[in-house]
């Protein structure tokens, strides 16, 4: 073999390892849909901390390699760096770090002062069973439509969570889909606003919240955890960390770990999560039938949300007196979407009453829903795992 | 010094509570056979010789080197389990088989002690201490060769004879009751197809879990309030003015605002709400060197020749 044979011969193999020999017609889907992700976030501002990592992190899982060469840089490759990042995605491990962000970040005082306000909360998850339901019907095994249905929590990381631990397979489509949707949030959720309200109920004004003191709003996070993770253990993880982080903010004497826990640790692990939530959708496991039910199950999922909030506080107006109503508008806000679903409710009331501002009223079911979902969560996993 | 040894009170504590989380309570002794056959499980020299098995119960591994395994109860510690070998670190949920063969030296897995056909043979499992049994059972004099004694699921229950049939195998180093489904999965799939006796069932504990925190806290506030009133009340019999609202209602901003740069400039005190005023110096200290008239140059200007 001639110093020009062995020259091809190399170039040869080295061409049979890029992109560009490995492309399949599955890549460049993917490749444009991250590139539709990173439009969305960059363009259209719809959550963009969580869709640009996203975004970026599906054109890193569908560069095309050749997976034969031993060359462990894939995520699903045992001992790649991309794998060891995904391990916090599949052994379930951010999503409990990135709600002690949210509990940190979150002020609880909306719902202390009008406690009847979570049961708004508990109503929306009816759009994560009702999903349920959809999914058994279209002839998903009950684990898997379980992992489905808990998009319509509304709540990216509950959502990871579960589907890691019941149907590991689905992750990706799943995270893809609740985080999409989370986006839409404010396409999705105001036509259903509209249309299951009447014009006097849009109008009707609550009465301001009363002031929390510092110790409700310190006992809240030790009662909330111990209520709810007595009921659902297996929520623990998810509910612990949410209440911790609460604690730690309150508290008031712990102001450094809660900065920490509502900022660097919570960007760190959001980057770390939606690049490797991205990075996990790779053609050949995301291009499926199955990814388009569980898109259609995930929309199914935030319409049921959403409306069974509104319905529900229309049903519960029937028994409260006039001067207690709630406005219906704050009943979307019981998915966990936060803030963004209380923000819609307060520009809807805004645009049918200029000095109607629900946004502290519908903080109270936005919270809620945080906690509603992650308690769904656990009882999914107590019955199915 | 009160302060540290509080805290080395909590942390030893904490060291406690974390060495009970791993104590090797959850080893059990799961399925023994006292007599191989040649169609039995071999080990890695071909012998079939008599076998013990152990089961992981924990959610987490467990490491037995240094256990003793004995037949004798006067002999607590017959066979230490050996140091170093990285396959006594049981994974969760998983099995190790010892070969009782009375010949240790042939590696980690092979006992000191033997089992005795046709008679009890009673096998005890001890902590490291040589005192605390862990796990015991008395295998029957009845089981003849080819058979084994074991629980009837890994880890608990009965224990109970197999023969080796359809019904009731033999199952060295695996699961004693073998799946191929999840039970609970299964169960859902058939008696609740269409998923209603979920959405009910946790519907209603979606809404008790959160009905319960909403009482809690209407009981809480309730307290709360009746508390305040009661050191309002306290406060006004004392004879000393309480700060009401009304005291505070003609304060403007500004003199807010004064009160707070007061506190924060004699006491360096803020309080534990979210707003904190922070005040920072302003510095705008000026450098010729900075100064953009000195870094600008004329624009030479061309010479007119008439």
């Amino acid at each position: 073999m001639d110093f020009g044979d062995f020259l091809l011969k190399n170039l040869r193999q080295f061409w049979e390892l890029t992109g560009f020999a490995n492309a399949e017609w599955g890549n460049l889907v993917m490749l444009l849909v991250g590139l539709f992700f990173i439009w969305l976030a960059i363009k259209k501002n719809f959550e963009p901390m969580l869709l640009v990592p996203i975004g970026f992190g599906i054109l890193i899982g569908n560069i095309p390699f050749n997976t034969s060469a031993g060359l462990e840089v894939g995520i699903y490759e045992q001992g790649s760096v991309l794998n060891i990042l995904y391990n916090g995605v599949s052994a379930g491990w951010y999503p409990p770090l990135i709600f002690l962000g949210i509990g940190a970040m979150t002020d609880f005082s909306a719902l202390i002062a009008n406690p009847k306000l979570m049961l708004i909360g508990a109503a929306a998850q009816f759009g994560i069973f009702g999903a349920y339901m959809v999914a058994l019907a279209i002839g998903f095994a009950p684990d898997q439509a379980g992992a489905i249905a808990i998009i319509g929590g509304a709540d990216g990381p509950t959502a990871i969570f579960l589907s890691s631990k019941l149907a590991p397979n689905l992750m990706g489509a799943i995270a893809v889909s609740a985080y999409s949707y989370m986006a839409l949030v404010p396409v999705i959720q105001p036509p259903l606003m509209r249309l299951f309200t009447t014009k006097k109920e849009r109008l009707i004004k609550m009465k301001p919240a009363r002031a929390v003191s510092q110790n409700e709003k310190i006992i809240f996070p030790i009662v909330g955890m111990l209520l709810t993770c007595f009921v659902v253990p297996s929520g623990l993880p998810l509910l612990g960390m949410l209440f911790f982080g609460n604690l730690l903010r309150e508290c008031g004497v712990c102001s450094r770990l809660a900065k920490t826990a509502s900022n660097a640790l919570t960007d760190i692990v959001t980057i770390l999560l939606g690049l490797t939530v991205g990075a996990s959708t790779q053609a050949s496991q995301f291009l499926t039938p199955q990814t388009i039910f569980i898109f259609f199950l995930g929309f199914m999922a935030f319409i049921i949300a959403s409306s069974s909030g509104v319905f529900f506080v229309k049903l519960f107006n029937l028994v409260l007196p006039k001067e207690k109503k709630i406005n219906p508008l704050i009943g979307n806000a019981g998915v966990s979407a936060v803030p963004m679903s209380a923000r819609i409710s307060n520009n809807l009331g805004l645009e049918y009453d200029p000095g109607n501002y629900l946004l502290m009223h519908a903080m109270g079911p936005n919270v809620a829903g945080v906690i509603g979902s992650a308690v769904a969560a656990g009882v999914l996993l107590g019955f199915l795992a | 010094m009160k302060k540290r040894l509080f805290l080395m009170l909590v942390a030893a504590t904490a060291a406690f509570a974390s060495v009970c989380a791993q104590s090797r309570s959850a080893i059990r002794l799961n399925e023994v056979m006292v007599e191989n056959t040649p169609e039995g499980i071999a080990d890695e020299y071909g012998a079939h010789r008599a076998w013990i098995e152990i089961f992981n119960a924990n959610f987490a591994p467990i490491e037995i080197s240094s256990i003793y395994i004995t037949n004798d109860s006067t002999r607590p510690t017959l066979y230490p389990v050996p140091l170093g070998d990285v396959h006594t670190r049981i994974p969760k949920r998983q099995h190790v088989l010892f070969f009782a063969d009375g010949e240790p030296n042939k590696g980690t897995f092979h006992t000191s002690f033997t089992l005795t056909p046709g008679q009890d043979n009673w096998i005890g499992i001890y902590d490291a201490d040589g005192r605390t049994l862990i796990d015991e059972v008395v295998v029957p004099a009845s089981l003849t060769a080819g058979q084994s004694w074991a629980r009837q699921a890994d880890g608990y229950g009965d224990w109970a004879l197999r023969t080796g049939g359809e019904e009731d195998y033999i199952t060295p180093s695996s699961a004693n009751v073998i799946r191929d489904t999840n039970e609970k999965i299964q169960d859902f799939a058939e008696r609740d197809a269409n998923g209603w006796g979920m959405t009910v069932m946790a519907m209603c504990i979606v809404f008790s879990a959160l009905l319960v925190l909403c009482l809690c806290f209407y009981a809480i506030s309730k307290i709360g309030s009746l508390i305040t009133r009661a050191n309002k009340a306290r406060t006004q019999s004392s004879g000393e003015h309480a700060v009401t609202a009304r005291d505070v209602e003609h304060d403007t901003g500004e003199e807010i605002a004064a009160i707070v740069m007061a506190l924060h400039e004699h006491l360096d005190a803020h309080d534990r709400e979210n707003t904190i005023l922070t005040i920072n110096k302003v510095k705008r200290a000026y450098s010729p060197w900075s100064s953009k008239i000195y870094g600008l140059r004329e624009i030479p200007a061309r010479p007119t020749h008439h």
